[in-house]
């Protein structure tokens, strides 16, 4: 049998027909509809925003005094006593800068990683596109960073460092550390369906993660070309390094940018069509 | 004129871990000690079925006799495992309203929420926002979290978002049990009034009245096979027949 699309969609008239076969194996993509339900997306990450400031007396400064305290212990660990290098500036504003983007992922990527489960009585209800679910989670935790930037230039205010053209490339720093935190919990998010292991696991690979890249220092503390060489293939430090360098200047990160570009196209497309060949089930599992 | 729901030759497996194997650890384990044992549950089994403009449609039979399963592959939440379906025209579901609320968010918050996840635009939804609140007759409580709502309050709130706009298939899954009386004669006169526009309704019940009363049409699923399909009085005698 010839495999067939999933859904085909014709408009005739008005009113759309729906031609609903069993799919075999890999579906066809059907970005189309996703694109129709752009709307969704928005009010799914609105909605996850506005809950999770909703109830907290603080309300949504707890977006500024999160990466603010983590900063403080960090200056006083690794700055203070530690003494961790962190070249010509001043450590907060250099731990600071990584922080930034670090969060941004992070929380973006453990986010959208248990938002299919978190989603079940819309899963087993309404028809949407599913794809819709992590990328609303993904987007949600832009408006966080969009907050603890605000906090960064009144750092750089307050040190007096001034800013440089180079901030003109931030917007696309920010794309790709969503886009990277999007392409793995295509993954995560799908398998957490079917196997609950993944929320424990992903609180703990993010913990490591962490100490792996460079956030608490630089990636120059790194001599020894050999492991200069395999640190790059974290795909993370190529944009922690790029924001830090939008943002405080210093070295592009070149070779490391092109391994987080590979790494997470390969991520991405192939994270599409797991998602979409687990789909089917999610109804069932969830 | 062509059905605007269309069900050939459709099954659909439920492939039901004969023991729940929640981790992956067990799962290797058991996969390991070539343990796993999947009971294949066949929730429909080779339906055909075709359901006209305009018809209202009765199902009926026990509990997991599949009538649910059949309403989630019309209204897209399942695909059908072996088999084909066509649905012409937009979808209401009312598989339990509101599903798609969330408590902490005010009533007027939610009909956005809720009018997105059907596919509405926020223009749309700006549009019909006054009649969603007439019909629902909540007042001032709309500016109020759903958490403080009332069961009924919060089905009445359901129901308004997801029949605003007449839709070319509606599907009603015993919802109307909850609200008040007055209500209820509400709901069943909007339903009415899509009825006579032209709307297809597919109607599940445990109610013989009900279906007798309403439908033109009906069958009787059993263990996922189609028993009876036809007048509702006969199909109703086949299924008290078969207890």
């Amino acid at each position: 049998m010839v495999p067939q699309p999933k859904t085909l969609i014709a408009k005739n008239g008005t009113t759309p027909t729906v031609f609903l076969r069993p799919s075999h194996g890999w579906a066809a993509l059907n970005l189309r509809d996703l694109w129709q339900y752009r709307e969704l997306v928005y009010f799914l990450s609105w909605r996850d925003i506005k809950v999770r400031y909703k109830q907290a007396v603080l309300g949504a400064t707890w977006a500024i005094i999160q990466p603010l305290m983590m900063m403080v212990v960090f200056t006083f660990i690794f700055s203070r006593w530690a003494n961790l290098p962190s070249g010509n500036l001043p450590y907060p504003i250099f731990n600071y800068s990584g922080l930034m983007p670090w969060l941004l992922f992070s929380s973006a990527l453990s986010r959208a990683s248990m938002s299919l489960v978190g989603s079940s009585n819309l899963l087993t209800k309404v028809y949407f596109p599913r794809l819709a679910i992590p990328l609303a989670s993904v987007m949600a935790a832009v408006v966080d960073f969009g907050f603890s930037l605000l906090v960064f230039f009144g750092l750089m205010i307050y040190y007096q460092i001034p800013l440089t053209w180079n901030i003109l490339a931030l917007p696309v720093f920010v794309l790709l550390a969503v886009l990277l935190a999007f392409s793995i919990s295509l993954w995560l998010s799908a398998l957490n369906v079917m196997y609950r292991d993944v929320q424990h696991m992903v609180p703990f690979l993010i913990n490591i993660w962490f100490y792996i890249s460079p956030i608490a220092y630089g990636s120059e503390i790194i001599t020894s070309p050999t492991w200069q060489f395999i640190y790059q293939f974290n795909p993370i430090v190529g944009i922690i390094d790029g924001v830090r360098w939008t943002l405080v200047g210093g070295a592009f990160p070149g070779t490391s940018l092109l391994i987080t570009l590979a790494f997470m196209l390969l991520v991405l497309v192939g994270g599409l069509f797991y998602f979409r060949r687990m789909e089917k089930i999610f109804a069932d599992m969830v | 004129m062509e059905p605007l729901i269309q069900l050939e030759h459709v099954s659909v497996h439920y492939r039901a871990p004969s023991e729940r194997v929640a981790t992956f650890k067990e799962y290797a384990i058991r996969r390991l000690q070539g343990k796993i044992k999947h009971r294949e549950f066949l929730a429909l089994k080779d339906v055909n079925l075709t359901i006209n403009q305009g018809e209202v449609f009765g199902l009926i039979g026990h509990n997991g006799a599949g009538k649910s399963t059949l309403l989630k592959v019309v209204s897209r939440v399942l695909l059908p495992t072996t088999g084909r379906v066509v649905i012409r025209g937009r979808v209401a579901p009312l598989l339990e309203v509101g599903a798609g609320f969330h408590p902490e968010l005010t009533g007027h918050e939610n009909i956005f929420l809720n009018g997105a996840i059907l596919g509405f635009t926020r223009t749309q939804m700006e549009n019909k926002f006054q009649s969603i609140l007439d019909f629902s007759e909540l007042g001032e409580f709309i500016d109020a979290p759903m958490r403080t709502y009332s069961s009924g309050m919060w089905a009445r709130l359901g129901f308004a978002v997801a029949t605003d706009e007449r839709p070319d298939i509606l599907i009603v899954d015993e919802v109307l049990a909850v609200g008040d009386e007055a209500f209820q004669r509400k709901c069943f006169a909007r339903i009415n009034r899509f009825r006579e526009e032209g709307t297809t309704i597919l109607l599940v019940a445990h109610n013989m009245e009900l279906i007798q009363q309403m439908c033109q049409r009906a069958a009787w699923l059993h263990h996922g096979e189609l028993k009876s399909l036809g007048e509702p009085d006969e199909v109703i005698q086949a299924y008290r027949q078969a207890q």
